[in-house]
């Protein structure tokens, strides 16, 4: 009676302790998580450019690593991850286009996207302050971008919007023109000093979460206890005929 | 006499039609179990880790060895991601070491509680379409069912695939992506480990076929455990 007891409140006590650091261990991971985004041609603008990038949330903490090929090579393509709580949370679409020029500009795509919250720089600060350090960005070798940037601090907020798929990663730089450099009339709407060409949006994506969990993926019907069952069924079903088989075959005797 | 001489033919007569609706029925189903491929094949402990000195296969070799210049070259910022392909939808999956072969591959989405949904036709894999084309950068998720209520299915041999293997993917717009498989694996579904899965590839593009393995569990009814086949692409 007593070993009962004692079993029954030891099994109590770990399940508390289970439920207990289950708790704790979900609390302590809430905003990590892995995203990905598939970048893609912004409407309107003509790039034939696409890429990947993958973001790894932990904590306040974000690990970046993005490919993308298709850019116009050897100039500097800023690159961002954007999130507003007011935003879509997606790429812009052809009727984002307000002022109906026919091309979309970072400003356009803003109430899809919404704004800068980190500046995918190469080097040094990585905040909203760095969204037009040209000189800081990938230049696009070959038209290729091959970026890797760990440990870069967020906010909280930032990092939860992160993990939840909410923001997107959009890379800029468009050859309107196709002459293989940024130039026009044009100016940039976010610095008069660049052409509108070095800061249009090029390429963008989605950080979706990544899907969680396995899959169900089969249907049992060849695991161990089919088998069996369909070996009982069938030598039952043998046996029963050799029964009445017996009772046929005497009948027959019984007639000769 | 006679009355009862024709009701014991009748009655031997059915006893035999009886028989012989036994033994047909008794024997086909015993020679299906018999013959029943059994249950799936489950991935050796050794498959489970990439290979220790780790191949050229493995690494963007070929970028190194055409670099003549020194080793110490480590101040260089930017990275060689090597073999990319632009994107584009897988359309059929050929794993010839473990006889897969299938066409027609059909798109997965996450179903509301944000899991891979897996095909609805066992016969049929399926291409994850919020991942990577297989090729891109990123790992791209091939799932297909290792069974269905009654028969194998398209990845019933999965848990045989060996490190080494190739699994060969043609895309729509007429490329074939070759990927070399790094190892293969198994996790009970509570445990899935989303980020190795799912997470960063560090610049290389790869490929994840799933499966279901493991037992069945009994409460729920299906396979307890998931197979992951991790591939990298090679050309």
């Amino acid at each position: 009676m007593r070993t009962t007891i004692k079993l029954g409140t030891a099994t109590l006590g770990s399940a508390l302790l289970l439920t207990l650091g289950a708790g704790m261990a979900q609390a302590a991971t809430s905003a990590d998580g892995n995203t990905m985004a598939k970048l893609r041609p912004v409407a309107l603008n003509g790039v034939d450019a696409s890429g990947t990038a993958m973001v790894t949330v932990t904590g306040n903490r974000i690990d970046v690593t993005m490919a993308a090929s298709g850019l116009l090579a050897d100039s500097p393509h800023a690159a961002h991850i954007h999130f507003g709580a007011e935003a879509r949370n997606e790429c812009p679409t052809a009727s984002d286009d307000k002022d109906g020029n026919g091309t979309l500009n970072t400003t356009e795509g803003g109430p899809a996207y919404g704004p800068i919250v980190v500046s995918l720089t190469k080097s040094g600060d990585t905040s909203p302050k760095s969204a037009l350090a040209i000189d800081r960005f990938d230049t696009a070798p070959g038209g290729k971008i091959s970026y890797e940037r760990g440990s870069i601090n967020v906010s909280s907020d930032v990092a939860a919007a992160i993990s939840a798929g909410k923001s997107a990663v959009v890379v800029h730089g468009v050859d309107h023109n196709d002459n293989g450099k940024y130039d026009g009339e044009t100016k940039s709407e976010l610095d008069p000093k660049l052409p509108t060409e070095a800061t249009d949006p090029a390429i963008c994506g989605v950080l979706a979460s990544a899907p969680s969990g396995g899959v169900q993926t089969g249907g049992g019907g060849t695991a161990d206890n089919n088998q069996a069952l369909g070996l009982a069924l069938g030598g039952g079903l043998l046996l029963a005929a050799m029964g009445t088989g017996a009772f046929a075959t005497r009948k027959v005797t019984n007639r000769i | 006499m006679s009355l009862s001489t024709k009701f014991g033919d009748r009655r031997g007569a059915l006893a035999a039609v009886v028989t012989v609706v036994l033994l047909v029925l008794g024997g086909g189903i015993l020679a299906r179990a018999a013959t029943a491929p059994g249950p799936p094949p489950q991935p050796d402990s050794s498959q489970a880790s990439a290979a220790a000195p780790t191949p050229a296969t493995s690494d963007p070799a070929p970028a190194e060895s055409t670099a003549p210049t020194a080793a110490p070259e480590a101040v260089v910022p930017a990275s060689d991601f090597g073999t990319l392909m632009a994107p584009s939808a897988p359309v059929a999956l050929r794993i010839p070491s473990i006889k897969v072969s299938t066409k027609g591959l059909v798109d997965l989405n996450l179903d509301d509680k944000g899991e891979l949904e897996a095909p609805r036709d066992a016969q049929r894999a399926g291409w994850y379409v919020g991942g990577p084309t297989p090729g891109e950068f990123g790992p791209a998720v091939i799932a297909a069912h290792v069974d269905s209520s009654r028969i194998p299915a398209v990845f019933y041999n999965l848990g045989r695939l060996k490190k080494g293997a190739k699994a060969i993917v043609d895309r729509k717009d007429g490329t074939t992506a070759t990927f070399v498989v790094d190892r293969v694996a198994r996790y009970p579904k509570a445990k899935f480990p989303t980020a190795e899965v799912y997470g960063d590839t560090a610049g290389r593009a790869e490929l994840r076929l799933i499966t279901c393995g493991g037992e069945i569990d009994p409460r729920t009814g299906h396979y307890a455990d998931n197979v992951v086949a991790y591939a990298h692409l090679v050309g």
